[in-house]
């Protein structure tokens, strides 16, 4: 069976190298041989809803909005976590799966209801490096951010991490993203993939099991580089 | 204060700072005039030709070649080496004040306070992309900007725009007195929805043209440069020639070319001082590190790599990568992962600069194999004897340009 990743909206939901973390998935799968496709889903594509892995990227203002009406369109999301997908959510596309997120002259937009969380604007924006003491069982996460709004859990849930540096998911949580079943989401943006291997492959895990160890000793020099940058 | 006087104390302070090394003195200049005459650019700006130039990318490039070409028939005021802000503008303009026409270069948010200031007879808009990302958060905001303060100008002031950019178009449409012009740049990477509506835009197959549903959509250009052929709304045909290498800087050496036209300045003699410059404060300078001859290209954002590293592949065979990630860099590396560096392959690559572990990451991932330098000299080390390209990001670039030969 060949697994599938899926890019979604690359065009609207990209701004910030989020297409680097679907093609460190991909590497990292190709360096072990495991067999995949990946497919960009543009705006006037048909969502497919039964493949593996779903990548949701970063966005402005209005880009965030038209990806919320196309990924709403026939349901899509619900189906792709109904069929058993896994997505990775970042940012603008962790906002999107709340129930609601800020827009531009004081909007509030209604989101897609799939994570028990909403997002407010905040006073000021979020921009810097992050340090994360994950939740699950993988090394310090490294990331930076660059965000308005800040988002609160409405029901107990996981946080992706405790957040060590930096801001996260704002409103004094003193955390970051969440985890659920099948969502894996952060205000850690771009290349979160890159600067930690562990969580890129603990991503991957969940969908293909266990993963051998792999030899790329750059993701981990530029992860102990990075960590090491803040303390 | 008299203005007179403001000038001599600034050039003074300047020149002190300049011989004690703390800078080059012109930000010093600038400032002090400034503060002694607050309204000291409007003063500056009487009674002369203004042409400003802004935009993400090339303005260097572009103000140089207008400089070079206004330069023909009279003495020009400019800032070309990039000081582009309050201090720089101020001291451009008062630093050579018998010059009747002046070509400034101006930082995209400044532009409201120039367009105020100086009241200018020429705007020059080159393009608006993503730039630093943790600092300027959105580009339609920049946009907005522009469009606000664009709509407030008289119509003795004509805008020169790119009609290839909607964030440019957006800003300029509503002018009385807009001139298009087209290089026939394909698709635009922060541009997927329309500045006016919000709504997805649509791009034509070939990424030549964009509308949308609102009535939003790309201007017919009076100017259109296809190739090295400018052809202009007269049926005028111009053959454009450049010493500076690349696509990029042959749509600048066109703009400056119209610019020339619009300013009343001979065509060919224009064109010709146009062919002449061969760098802008340090870009394709060459620098010997070790046994290495380098030739220096900036790169500032995915736009400029992208630019750069198509220019730089008909270039030497090895090439040197420097990425920093200072404040004038961005702090946030992540846009390296939207340039696709496939134009690199088969090459010698060597990533180095503070930041070579994210870079060498990037290219891992990009399949293109490199090696990894801690900085210049290392590099040249590895490279030896022979000719290669050194593609910089903005602090690296400029620490490297004052060595150069430009
Ligand atoms: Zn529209």
């Amino acid at each position: 069976m060949t697994l599938t990743l899926v890019h979604l909206l690359p065009e609207l939901l990209g701004t910030y190298g989020d297409r680097g973390n679907v093609e460190i998935a991909s590497w990292r799968l190709r360096q072990r041989g495991i067999a995949h496709e990946v497919i960009n889903v543009g705006a006037n594509d048909r969502i497919p809803v039964s493949a593996d892995l779903y990548f949701l990227g970063g966005g402005e203002d209005d880009a965030q909005i038209a990806a919320r009406e196309i990924l709403e369109r026939d349901g899509a999301v619900r189906k792709i976590i109904n069929n058993g997908g896994h997505i990775f959510a970042v940012c603008a596309g962790f906002q999107i799966l709340g129930a609601s997120f800020p827009a531009s002259q004081n909007r509030t937009m209604i989101g897609l209801g799939i994570l028990p969380i909403e997002t407010l604007a905040g006073a000021q924006r979020s921009v810097g490096e992050i340090l994360l003491k994950p939740t699950i069982d993988i090394a310090t996460l490294s990331g930076f951010e660059n965000h308005a709004g800040q988002t609160r859990f409405l029901d107990e849930a996981q946080p992706l991490g405790a957040v060590i540096h930096g801001v996260g998911n704002g409103l004094e949580a003193g955390a970051d993203g969440i985890i659920t079943d099948q969502v894996l989401a952060t205000y850690m943006h771009g290349p979160a993939f890159a600067r930690n291997p562990e969580l890129a492959d603990w991503f991957l895990s969940r969908k293909i099991g266990v993963l051998e160890k792999l030899d790329a000793p750059i993701f981990q020099q530029l992860h102990d580089e990075r960590v090491a940058s803040v303390k | 204060m008299k203005l007179s006087l403001a000038i001599a104390i600034g050039k003074a302070m300047g020149w002190l700072s300049r011989i004690t090394k703390r800078g080059s003195g012109v930000m010093v200049t600038g400032r002090i005039i400034l503060k002694l005459v607050p309204t000291a650019v409007s003063e500056l700006s009487r009674n002369r030709k203004i042409v400003l130039i802004s935009g993400t990318n090339g303005k260097s490039t572009t103000t140089s070649l207008i400089y070079h070409a206004l330069a023909t028939k009279s003495a020009v005021a400019s800032n070309f080496t990039g000081a582009n802000l309050f201090a720089g503008i101020t001291a451009a303009l008062g630093q050579n004040r018998s010059a009747s026409v002046a070509a400034l270069e101006v930082d995209e948010m400044v532009m409201p306070w120039a367009i105020e200031e100086t009241k200018p007879r020429l705007i020059v808009l080159l393009n608006l992309g993503r730039d630093q990302l943790d600092r300027l958060s959105e580009v339609r905001m920049v946009a907005l900007k522009w469009k606000q303060s664009l709509a407030l100008l008289p119509s003795y002031c004509a805008v020169f725009a790119d009609a290839d950019d909607p964030f440019v178009t957006w800003a300029a449409r509503d002018c009385v007195n807009v001139i298009w012009f087209t290089a026939g740049a394909i698709g635009h990477i922060d541009a997927s929805t329309c500045p006016e509506c919000g709504v997805i835009l649509n791009w034509s197959a070939d990424k030549s043209t964009y509308s949308c549903e609102c009535g939003f959509r790309k201007p017919n250009p009076e100017w259109i440069l296809r190739g090295s052929e400018l052809s202009g709304p007269n049926n005028q045909q111009i053959n454009v020639r450049s010493a500076i290498p690349g696509a990029a800087a042959l749509g600048n050496a066109a703009r400056a070319i119209v610019v020339a036209k619009t300013f009343g300045i001979d065509i060919s003699a224009a064109s010709d001082a146009i062919a002449k410059v061969s760098s802008v404060d340090g870009r394709f300078g060459k620098l010997k590190i070790g046994q290495t001859n380098f030739r220096l290209m900036l790169s500032k954002n995915p736009a400029s790599w992208r630019e750069t590293l198509t220019t730089s592949a008909s270039g030497p065979k090895a090439v040197a990568l420097v990425v920093n990630a200072n404040a004038q860099d961005g702090k946030d590396t992540s846009w390296l992962w939207d340039v696709d560096f496939t134009p690199l392959a088969g090459r010698t690559v060597v990533a180095t600069g503070e930041r070579r572990l994210d870079l060498s990451a990037r290219l891992t991932v990009n399949n293109i194999a490199h090696r990894i330098a801690v900085d210049e000299k290392d590099a040249a080390k590895i490279l030896g004897a022979q000719e290669a390209d050194l593609i910089a990001s903005y602090t690296a670039f400029h620490r490297l340009a004052k060595k150069a030969d430009r």
